[in-house]
């Protein structure tokens, strides 16, 4: 299944599907189906989502491990449930490889921290949640832990087409539908009665 | 890669031989450069219209935040286009993306939010009003609002602006009423009424290009969200892509090549324009004669393709006998606050923006502030970029940063203020000594620096906006940081100033540069000043003023 059809089965659960909305579009103008459909795609990402890349198994560890202090998964689902890991691991083949040697570096340089605090048989991944949530404050200001944290971020919450945000767990955690469209009233403030009772009128 | 030109010409219905001269070639597919080609068109004359960018097609168009805000999807990519920065004309510029496009057919409306404000009056006429500013080149428009206004309400009729004329007795006159009602109220354009009324400030139903209702075959806003930084799926946000560029090809008198990249307007002996060179899809050199040249490339890319086309007759640049070209750059700047609000807003839902206050249009000259501008309440960003953007009051990961970051996506908004900005003559695009792009072509820099009375106006503005969310109602407000140099921007003004004075200015005010008399050029470039925060529709109003006037010469063998 290419990227596009991924995305595009991953929506069908939708009111209108991507696919019956885009035909429906391009449907209105003739120029435009014409464009449409001689569109290229000047780049895509994704295919299998839980196949390394770029990582080699223990930075993968590593990296999950990290995510999943970000992001834990408590409650609601974190970074694990939604494959950061793999978002991350592909975006640093793609349109982040310029952040590959940071990742390596940071990698290496928590492996060593680590290691030098708890003896060199542990890794991050080995430590309890508590262990982990001490080295990251300590890293908290370093380049490698902010883009660590928009990774996790963006693993979280991009189209799961990138690799993360399966089944769309990040979107559905922080209250994003997967719909194509919304109809008011969107949330309370503009439903009819609380305009009322806040402005006297319905605008 | 051949197929792109056989799309250009099924679109088109026609092409154009390279080496006979079209009436008119235009650079930029944006909504001025599709704005005349719409409106040469219609009158009768043949236009080739070229875009750097790719055609973006109802397939090629997602609810892709990553592509849209992280890797340049659909706007200029630095890889491709790298530019670099400094704050003044002494220093090395490092390098860094400062200026911010799509590069696309319909240029940055292709992604734009569709406010579609007009100027007033003042817009026009800062200098006479208030007098100079030191350290600016302040200077009136050589036009009028009335002057302009006709072509305000045929922009409005042509894409459908949704809106309502207010009850503010400051706003200027208009010859005719909004052709579409206003789009349906969201969250955000609940909590800013609230707000206004309780200041006692002036508020109504944003101007918005952005359908409420079906207008010219193309269905109202379904309301999705993904707006500002997204191509519309549904036609119904009326970015040039949906609007003018159908339009011009439907005349089947408008060829238009995408993947065409502008390296030089050529002139000859006489100094009059013959035609431009360009890069086509594989990188090959093209020369499409013309009898005119209208320049339409963005108030960044327009001076740097002047100052590129450069000769032994023009050696400073093109139409740059004045020195102006690339100088007064200007963007807009602003003011803003964030509020968390008891209830969910959802105001990730809907158009971004709905209702707007211009209580602060023009400001009491007692304050001592120059300039002025206006209000909306929003959340500019999807879920990643809002929570990642997420103030640092509080835990920046882990499980209560989780709960955190859906509290604020569901239940804050901002209130986001407009300004001018002031044209600072060495605020400047120009042509880096070093660094090229990907066609071997002179990268673009950028000199800039705010300068000190719009710090004082952001502030001020600031200052209003923890005013405004506080009358909304909300529970916590945290001022906005004011960002300054270099943050990426995206109006891009000023950069060949309209004049009546050669000396002062690069075009005059039918937008034919003073130095080649085939030469007309209209965009953000174009503005003598900034306004007051939302330029598009003044571009397009612009663009339909000035297809009427170079119609006109043409007809008359003026050209």
């Amino acid at each position: 299944m290419d990227d596009q059809a991924q995305a595009d089965a991953s929506i069908d659960a939708a009111p209108v599907s991507r696919r019956e909305f885009v035909a429906g579009v391009a449907a209105l103008s003739a120029v435009w189906l014409v464009a449409g459909a001689a569109c290229t795609r000047e780049s895509s990402w994704g295919g299998d989502s839980t196949k390394l890349v770029h990582f080699s198994p223990a930075q993968a560890a590593q990296v999950d491990a990290i995510s999943a202090r970000i992001l834990p998964s408590d409650d609601t689902p974190g970074a694990r449930e939604a494959g950061v890991v793999y978002f991350i691991d592909q975006s640093l083949t793609g349109f982040a490889k310029d952040q590959a040697p940071l990742f390596a570096e940071g990698l290496k340089s928590l492996g060593e921290t680590v290691a030098k605090k708890h003896g060199s048989a542990a890794t991050f991944a080995s430590l309890t949640a508590a262990q982990q949530d001490a080295v990251l404050r300590d890293i908290e200001k370093t380049p490698f832990f902010g883009a660590m944290r928009f990774a996790t971020l963006a693993g979280f919450l991009s189209l799961p087409k990138y690799g993360g945000n399966k089944d769309y767990v990040g979107w559905k955690m922080i209250g994003q539908e997967v719909v194509m469209e919304h109809k008011a009233p969107f949330g309370w403030y503009d439903r009819p009665e609380n305009q009322m009772a806040l402005l006297g009128k319905v605008l | 890669m051949t197929h792109q030109r056989e799309t250009t010409a099924a679109q088109a219905g026609r092409t154009f031989p390279t080496d006979t001269a079209v009436d008119f070639v235009i650079i930029g597919s944006g909504v001025a450069g599709a704005s005349m080609a719409r409106e040469l068109t219609r009158k009768g004359y043949d236009v080739v219209m070229l875009e750097q960018g790719r055609n973006v097609g109802p397939d090629d168009m997602e609810h892709d935040e990553l592509g849209a805000f992280r890797w340049p999807r659909w706007t200029n990519d630095a890889a491709l286009s790298p530019q670099t920065f400094r704050t003044t004309p002494d220093a090395k510029a490092e390098r860094r993306q400062f200026v911010r496009y799509a590069r696309a057919v319909g240029g940055t409306t292709l992604h734009f939010t569709g406010n579609y404000w007009r100027f007033r009056p003042i817009d026009f006429r800062e200098y006479s009003t208030h007098g100079g500013v030191a350290g600016a080149a302040l200077a009136d428009w050589p036009i009028t609002y009335e002057e302009l206004e006709p072509y305000y309400t045929a922009v409005e009729y042509a894409v459908g602006v949704s809106g309502e004329v207010g009850n503010d007795p400051r706003e200027p006159m208009r010859s005719r009423p909004y052709p579409l009602p206003p789009l349906t109220v969201t969250g955000p354009g609940v909590l800013l009424e609230i707000g206004a009324k309780k200041l006692g400030w002036a508020s109504k139903a944003a101007p918005m290009a952005i359908l409420s209702r079906e207008h010219n075959g193309r269905q109202p806003c379904h309301n999705c969200g993904f707006c500002l930084g997204f191509p519309c799926e549904w036609g119904a946000k009326s970015g040039a892509n949906w609007t003018m560029v159908p339009d011009a090809l439907a005349s089947g008198r408008c060829e238009l090549r995408t993947h065409s990249y502008v390296r030089k307007i050529e002139t000859d002996d006489a100094g009059r324009a013959t035609g431009v060179i360009y890069f086509d899809t594989d990188r090959k050199e093209v020369f499409q004669k013309a009898k005119a040249v209208v320049l339409c490339a963005n108030g960044a890319e327009t001076p740097r393709l002047l100052l590129m086309s450069k000769s032994n007759r023009f050696p400073d640049g093109l139409a740059n006998s004045s020195g102006v070209v690339g100088r007064h750059f200007m963007f807009n700047g602003g003011g803003s606050a964030s509020g968390e609000f008891e209830h969910e807003v959802h105001a990730h839902k809907g158009p971004v923006v709905t209702r707007i206050s211009q209580e602060h249009y023009e400001l009491d000259p007692k304050l001592g502030l120059y300039g002025g501008g206006g209000f909306d309440f929003r959340i500019a960003n999807p879920a990643l970029m809002r929570t990642n953007g997420m103030p640092e009051n509080g835990p920046m990961w882990g499980s209560d940063f989780k709960k955190r970051m859906r509290t604020w996506f569901l239940n804050s908004v901002d209130a986001s203020g407009h300004t001018t900005s002031l044209p600072v003559p060495t605020n400047a695009v120009s042509l880096d000594p070093e660094l090229k792009d990907a066609w071997g072509l002179p990268a673009m820099r950028v000199t800039f620096q705010e300068h000190a009375e719009d710090l004082k106006l952001y502030k001020y503005f600031q200052e209003r906006a923890v005013e405004f969310m506080a009358a909304a109602g909300a529970k916590r407000v945290i001022p906005t940081p004011i960002r300054t140099a270099p943050r990426q921007t995206v109006h891009l003004l000023g950069t060949a100033r309209m004049g009546n004075d050669p000396t002062s200015s690069v075009v005059d005010k039918y937008h034919r540069a003073h130095d080649v008399k085939n030469l007309f050029i209209v965009d953000g470039s174009s503005f003598v000043t900034s306004g007051r925060g939302q330029p598009t529709m003044t571009i397009h109003a612009l663009a339909f003023r000035a297809a009427d006037h170079i119609a006109e010469f043409a007809r008359k063998g003026e050209i």
